[in-house]
């Protein structure tokens, strides 16, 4: 059963792999788009005053947004594509469930987005001599590992929507900025209002963020890495749990009304 | 002479209302409304927030440049997507077969989304000055409204030549995508382009939209005609030039087309 398990993760990740590194929007997804916003925020601290940009925010931060930008249109394209190639009937009818599929394919896309971020520190600490001394490496790790997890479980429960509907996929492309926006991925979440703290206090990578920025800078105490950890890993497992009920319901409205490829 | 030119102006009446309404009409109003203002809206917040935390805390100038920023939406990306999903959508060959006259044909894709793009600048740009509580004493508004418009206009010259380039290139929404999101960076949307390096401002003054965001926001201070003139001329020129770019690239690909026949099968 493991071997099978694995054999068949393993496969699904060797052709995702592939199918990212060959097209040429993940190009534009986990590096372009990411400096080029790192770049706008650059110039706006010159602009500012400033003799030289932020690197946890401005640098790296550029990196989050990679990996989330990455996520965001990789999950939605990956179902839209098979929409489109008429594959999803397929996919749906095959003995491994949907659930498993997108599970590994959103995996493999969060995964793959990790270049975005190493390209960023890479930035960082080449370009810009960003002092590695001061970081918490195991702390910084961890929350890297964190942020993966809540991304993957959110990236499994927004692939649901785009099966469920066309129309509704193309929604979910919208949540790109928006969340970057509330979870403060190239600024401090302390400068905004009220309200969109409150926002993203649902969003597990706002947790594991807020901890890797920490970490970056090297201030955080254990209780705080916990606190923070803590509260991403409990927001990720509620969103497994929501993409399982929403992938089962999803699943029952499929065998009612037999209308995949026609909505 | 006559029966002629009303033959062309019906033609790229036509073209320009048919264009439009294949890349919209089967939307509904709400996604046309998101895609359109979605991540324009969003990324404008986004920058205003990243510019308070470098010390910028005055956002109307953001806020402004990335509305003036709203007609490279339609003009860079709908232009684009309205020439190269002809190829995609299997309609090339059938645009190539037929006899009608090319520059209606290709210039027409642009009329309704210079107008779009102007009509939606005009009414977020109130909006913003209403929020922003901007002090417009000294605005001339009619020397605003004609700066968006020529921006409207010259944007359209870059989505000719984005939509060329998607005509020969599969991967040329990415193109697009990537030039759409660098004139963040470079007309002088979010800061000045003279905080620009060197040779970046070189990059940005042979762009269109540089000069007419210079020059609506020079109106938007109170600037007369004669201040902005020579903006907006520049402006011009430049739109001409990426019109007439894009397309002898179209012309150019459409007799390569016919000798090789690879265009509709790439």
């Amino acid at each position: 059963m493991n071997a099978r398990w694995l054999r068949l993760f393993w496969r699904q990740v060797d052709v995702q792999l592939r199918i990212r590194t060959f097209d040429p929007y993940s190009l534009l997804l986990f590096f372009l788009q990411p400096a080029i916003f790192s770049g706008v925020g650059m110039v706006l601290s010159r602009a500012a005053g400033q003799a030289q940009p932020d690197l946890v925010y401005t640098v790296i931060g550029g990196g989050m947004l990679g990996m989330w930008s990455g996520l965001v249109f990789t999950s939605t394209f990956d179902i839209t594509r098979d929409r489109r190639d008429g594959t999803l009937e397929l996919i749906v009818a095959s003995p491994t469930s949907l659930a498993m599929v997108e599970a590994v394919r959103t995996f493999t896309n969060v995964v793959a987005g990790l270049a975005s971020m190493a390209a960023a520190v890479a930035a960082a600490v080449f370009l810009f001599d960003y002092p590695l001394a001061s970081v918490d490496l195991p702390g910084a790790l961890v929350s890297l590992g964190m942020i993966v997890f809540g991304m993957w479980s959110i990236g499994v429960f927004l692939a649901n929507f785009p099966v469920w509907s066309r129309i509704t996929g193309s929604y979910v492309e919208f949540l790109e900025i928006p969340v970057a926006l509330v979870c403060g991925f190239m600024y401090p979440i302390g400068i905004l209002p009220g309200w969109m703290q409150a926002i993203s206090t649902a969003i597990p990578i706002r947790w594991a963020l807020e901890a890797l920025d920490t970490a970056l800078l090297g201030t955080g105490g254990i209780e705080y890495y916990l606190r923070q950890w803590g509260m991403a890993l409990a927001l990720s497992l509620l969103f497994w749990g929501l993409a399982h009920w929403l992938g089962l319901k999803i699943h029952d409205r499929i065998r009612v009304s037999g209308e995949m490829s026609a909505i | 002479m006559m029966q002629t030119l009303a033959r062309y102006v019906r033609l790229y009446l036509v073209q320009a209302w048919f264009a439009y309404r294949a890349l919209f009409a089967w939307s509904t109003p709400f996604n046309y409304f998101v895609s359109k203002f979605g991540f324009s809206f969003f990324s404008m917040v986004l920058f205003v927030f990243m510019g308070r935390f470098v010390g910028l805390t005055d956002p109307v100038y953001i806020v402004i440049g990335n509305i003036l920023l709203i007609p490279a939406t339609n003009g860079v990306s709908g232009i684009s997507m309205t020439v190269g999903n002809e190829r995609q959508f299997g309609a090339m060959s059938y645009l190539l077969g037929s006899p009608a006259p090319r520059p209606p044909l290709f210039l027409g894709r642009a009329l309704f989304h210079i107008l779009d793009s102007f009509v939606t600048v005009a009414v977020a740009l109130p909006v913003a000055i209403l929020l922003f509580r901007l002090d417009t004493s000294e605005t001339n508004f009619a020397l605003v409204l004609l700066c968006v418009l020529v921006t409207s206009f010259t944007t359209s010259g870059m989505g000719f030549l984005m939509g060329s380039v998607s005509l020969v290139n599969r991967d040329g929404w990415m193109i697009t995508s990537t030039l759409s999101l660098s004139l963040f960076i470079l007309v002088g949307a979010n800061f000045p382009v003279e905080s620009l390096p060197e040779f970046l401002q070189t990059v940005s003054y042979s762009l269109p939209m540089t000069r007419g965001i210079m020059a609506a926001r020079a109106a938007l201070g109170g600037a007369d005609w004669a201040a902005i003139a020579p903006l907006l001329a520049g402006e011009v020129l430049v739109g001409m030039f990426y019109v007439a770019l894009g397309y002898g690239m179209f012309r150019v690909l459409e007799r390569r087309s016919m000798v090789a026949g690879t265009l509709d099968n790439l």
